[in-house]
Formats: structure tokens, C-alpha cells, sequence
């Protein structure tokens, strides 16, 4: 059953996926200021929130890993940094489509853009160091993946911290019925098929170690 | 003498009358604006309405990026599985070769 588990997900998630995007064009009705633009919220902030999670659970596991030197803390640090990648970049890609739409321009420099991208370019440098660096570079990997997740409640809290444009953490809170019904299962489906596709590669990274240790024990009786 | 006192200043039309202050606060007088440039005023803004309700290049571009970008990751996954699948087959023929010993 806890194999099958990231099956499952992707599998629920694409119902929800499918009912989210027809809620969102179909349903749901313009914002009065934004107009069309602001379907683009439906699922850029469900992949901020997913960015972020994946850099916890990334900070954790290398965190494990490095206090452990246990296989499943690496292979859960890497692919949360690579969902944090994808949905980072989702992010950050999406957000200045908005903001160009709403704002005139797709980059203001405000505080939870610039921290968003840090938080990216971070998961970058992890990644970077897991695949190219050599094996003595784990201890700086994992304290590049703790950073980021440090960085996380900043990105949380720019919007209060600093004069900003960008909409505050109150804004889902106070969103009318009628957006919320379109935004629950965007995030919900969002957060399926991510949790799906982590699960997925958490496999794939746990096989192949064992597929190296096979290796060695088979050229070794060879 | 009384002439001289005079006040020499030349008489000041009169105030005009402010305009009645509307009841509904959300609308105030427009001021420094012509009847010609408060209707092109409208018109642009009519026009910008519009297009905010009906432009959808915006939505097809971030929605496009962000399947591309879930396409892509499954795709990569994709290939990492099949390498796997690959390198798993090998380990058995190898094996195969090279039965463990008693």
C-alpha cells in the first residue's frame, strides 16, 4: 500500500486538476480590478505554497541525512529540492506574467520576489552541488538545503516586513465564496500530483542506490 | 480728500458658487477637466475595462508554462525510470553469467 501511495495521488490529482481548470475558466468570475489576469492566482499560489513546503522538507531530510548519513534522508532531500525547483520556477515564471497583466510590469523588486528568488536560486545551488560536486560536498549541500528552509518563513512574512505591492497572506482568507469553491481544488490537485511526483522519484533515487550496491557485489563475485 | 481715500482697488466679481457637494461620497467633482475631456477620460477607460475582462494572453501564457514545466518534470521521470529498468536488465544478465557460488 505505501508503494503504491504516489500512484494514488497522481491518480486523484488528475480529476481535481481537470474539475479545478473548468471551475477557474468556466465558473469562476472575473476579479472586478484584475479581470482575467487574476486566474492566474488560482494556481500560482498553491505552487508558492508547495515551493515552500518542498524547501521544509528538503532542510529536514538534509538535516537527517546529515546527522544520520541515512540513504532515505538524501533521497527525500533531492527530490523535494527538485519539486522545489519546478514549482519555484512556476512561480517565478507565472508571478511577473501576472504582474505585468496587473502592475504594467512584470518586476517590481519587491521583498517577496527577491526572496522567492533567493529561496530559488538556492534550491539551484543544491541541486548543483547533489549532482556535479564531489562526495565531501553532502555537508555543504545540506547546509545550502537548510538555509533555504530558513528563507522560508522570510518569503512568509515579506509581505508584512516590508512596504510591498504584493497581495498580503491575508488575501485567500478573504477570497468570496465563489473563488474559494475554484481554489480548494486547484490546491488540492496541485498538491496530489506534487506530493505524487515526490513520492515517485524518492523511489526511483532508493532503487538506484540499491541498484549501485548490486552492482558492486555482483563485479565483486564476477 | 475723500476721493483720495477711496479704495483703489478694482471691485472683485463675485464668488462663484462652489457646486452642491454630491450625496454619494464616491463621487466627487471633476476638476481642471473639460466636458470633451471628461468623456475621452470614460472612453479610455471603457476601453481598458474591456480589454482586462477579455484578455486571455496573459492566462494562456502562465497556464502554458506551468504544464510545460509538469510535462517536463514527467518526462524526465519518465526517462530516469526507463534507465533504471534498463540497468536493472543488465544487473540480471550479469547475474545470470555469474551464478552466486555455494
Amino acid at each position: 500500500m505505501r508503494k503504491l501511495l504516489p500512484d494514488l495521488c497522481l491518480v486523484a490529482a488528475m480529476p481535481l486538476l481537470v474539475y479545478s481548470v473548468h471551475r477557474v475558466f468556466l465558473e469562476t468570475p472575473n476579479e472586478r480590478q484584475m479581470g482575467t489576469a487574476f486566474k492566474i492566482f488560482f494556481f500560482h499560489v498553491p505552487m508558492g505554497w508547495i515551493c515552500m513546503l518542498m524547501a521544509v522538507v528538503c532542510g529536514i531530510a538534509a538535516g537527517v541525512q546529515l546527522r544520520r548519513r541515512s540513504t532515505m534522508g538524501a533521497a527525500v532531500a533531492l527530490a523535494a529540492a527538485e519539486m522545489g525547483f519546478v514549482t519555484g520556477l512556476g512561480v517565478l515564471l507565472t508571478g511577473p506574467i501576472w504582474g505585468n497583466a496587473t502592475w504594467g510590469t512584470p518586476w517590481t523588486g519587491d521583498a517577496r520576489q527577491v526572496t522567492t528568488a533567493l529561496l530559488w536560486l538556492v534550491i539551484v545551488a543544491y541541486l548543483l552541488l547533489r549532482h556535479y560536486g564531489p562526495r565531501s560536498s553532502d555537508r555543504l549541500a545540506a547546509a545550502l538545503a537548510i538555509f533555504g528552509a530558513v528563507n522560508v518563513p522570510i518569503i512568509y512574512y515579506a509581505v508584512k516586513l516590508w512596504k510591498t505591492m504584493h497581495p498580503s497572506t491575508g488575501v485567500v482568507a478573504s477570497l468570496p465564496p465563489e473563488m474559494w469553491a475554484s481554489f480548494w481544488p486547484a490546491l488540492s490537485g496541485l498538491l496530489l500530483c506534487c506530493l505524487g511526483l515526490f513520492g515517485l522519484r524518492i523511489r526511483q533515487l532508493v532503487l538506484a542506490e540499491e541498484l549501485d550496491v548490486a552492482w558492486v557485489q555482483a563485479q565483486d563475485r564476477a | 480728500m475723500n476721493e483720495l481715500n477711496a479704495p483703489t482697488t478694482t471691485p472683485q466679481p463675485a464668488a462663484p458658487t462652489t457646486a452642491q457637494p454630491a450625496q454619494d461620497p464616491a463621487y466627487g467633482p471633476a476638476v481642471g477637466l473639460s466636458l470633451k475631456e471628461k468623456e475621452q477620460v470614460r472612453q479610455l477607460e471603457g476601453i481598458a475595462a474591456e480589454k482586462t475582462a477579455r484578455d486571455y494572453q496573459h492566462i494562456v501564457l502562465a497556464y502554458g508554462v506551468l504544464w510545460a514545466l509538469f510535462a517536463g518534470y514527467g518526462i524526465f521521470l519518465w526517462r530516469r525510470s526507463a534507465r533504471l529498468r534498463a540497468d536493472m536488465n543488465d544487473l540480471r544478465r550479469t547475474l545470470d553469467r555469474h551464478p552466486p557460488g555455494p
